[in-house]
């Protein structure tokens, strides 16, 4: 089994509405090499999808983060924990 | 010529045939309706569950034993899909190919149906966190965009005649970015985007996962060494990873394999080293797309 990178964001301290909103923020997405978060509306809360107003922020590629933690380091809410494990780089070279 | 300049192009390029621009064409595919539902939706594409998978932790799913081969085969499925009851809301029937700036001028001024608007790439602010209104549109994509305002550059003048659309393409070349034509769905050509990976989705899913969502362009690049100086310039532009440079023969290296044709680095070479040729003249890159 292959240890995979685990990314969690904790949404109780990351969402619209929090001191910080995830659209005004967006520092984890600017830090991010490989770019493995994603900012999009929320699929629940959808009242005008035209115009959304909630949004969240979401690891998607965790197969490409390299574990350089400065999304750690960058979150003003301290959300985001990161476990790094393999890469699809070094799954590609097995 | 790839596969989809075959089926659709008519004898020649598939994004060179002026009828796959055509309102009716669009209008027959009730392409308006599928835009539509498409461009609402267009952020929650990758965490959206299709048959119980998203796209969170793709590459790891796409690794696991048998498994990962079934996502394979069913999502280029869903990529290439031709069927009638595509679902907008997983972009069905949406990929495209990596063009030249020439060939994309072309489009934008012979071919494009009007209207024509610019607006704000979607991957790059939902992957990046910026705004960057480079994006192309065309006939009844635009109409559709226009209804939806987080899309729509602020303060600019965002609907463009031909001659603007094909100075903004210029502009966005000879800043690194990739221009790439797209089917949406296919066959309706509707959009000319310039792309920067790793934020790009389609990009992204060939790049990283070999999906094909974009295939590589109709050329390679051309090194002529005669001409090359060794200044490196060009290594800076490429968003493959295809071009290298050699201390020990003072010059740049290209891996053809990873060269996609998009010719962004021919921008960056005062020595006219850098050519396109087509990728069907260079026997081992012919029908790799």
């Amino acid at each position: 089994m292959v240890k995979k990178t685990k990314i969690m964001v904790d949404h109780s301290k990351c969402h619209t509405g929090a001191s910080t909103d995830p659209r005004d923020c967006r520092k984890c997405l600017f830090v991010c090499d490989p770019a493995v978060f994603l900012m999009h509306p929320t699929l629940e809360d959808h009242p005008d999808p035209h115009n959304p107003e909630i949004w969240r922020i979401d690891p998607i590629w965790l197969s490409k983060c390299t574990g350089c933690m400065k999304c750690v380091e960058v979150c003003p809410e301290q959300a985001i924990t990161v476990v790094p494990g393999v890469t699809l780089h070094e799954m590609k070279a097995r | 010529m790839c596969e989809w300049c075959f089926k659709h192009g008519d004898g020649g390029k598939w994004y060179n045939n002026a009828r796959l621009y055509r309102n009716e064409l669009a209008d027959e595919y009730n392409c308006s309706e599928y835009l539509e539902e498409q461009w609402k939706n267009m952020e929650t594409l990758f965490i959206r569950k299709i048959m119980g998978f998203n796209s969170i932790g793709l590459g790891y799913k796409m690794k696991m034993p048998i498994i990962g081969k079934v996502i394979r085969k069913v999502v280029e499925g869903q990529i290439h899909s031709e069927k009638k009851n595509r679902n907008p809301v997983r972009a069905d029937g949406h990929f495209g190919q990596v063009l030249p700036l020439e060939d994309a001028q072309h489009i934008i001024g012979n071919l494009a149906a009007e209207p024509i608007i610019k607006n704000y790439c979607v991957c790059r602010w939902m992957q990046r966190g910026v705004k960057d209104a480079v994006c192309i549109n065309f006939g009844q994509l635009s109409e559709v965009i226009e209804k939806h305002t987080r899309y729509i550059p602020e303060g600019v003048k965002y609907k463009l005649d031909r001659e603007e659309a094909i100075q903004a393409l210029q502009e966005q070349n000879e800043k690194g970015y990739i221009a790439s034509v797209w089917f949406q769905p296919v066959p309706y050509i509707n959009a000319i985007c310039s792309c920067e990976t790793p934020e790009c989705g389609g990009l992204r899913l060939r790049n990283d996962f070999d999906l094909r969502t974009v295939y590589k362009g109709e050329y390679v690049i051309d090194i002529d060494i005669d001409n090359c100086q060794g200044c490196k310039s060009c290594v800076s532009m490429c968003q493959f990873n295809a071009l290298r440079y050699l201390p020990s023969i003072k010059r740049v290296i290209v891996d053809l394999d990873k060269c996609f044709g998009c010719g962004v680095c021919r921008h960056a070479c005062k020595h006219d080293a850098l050519n396109l040729v087509p990728r069907e003249d260079v026997p081992g890159q012919a029908g790799k797309y």
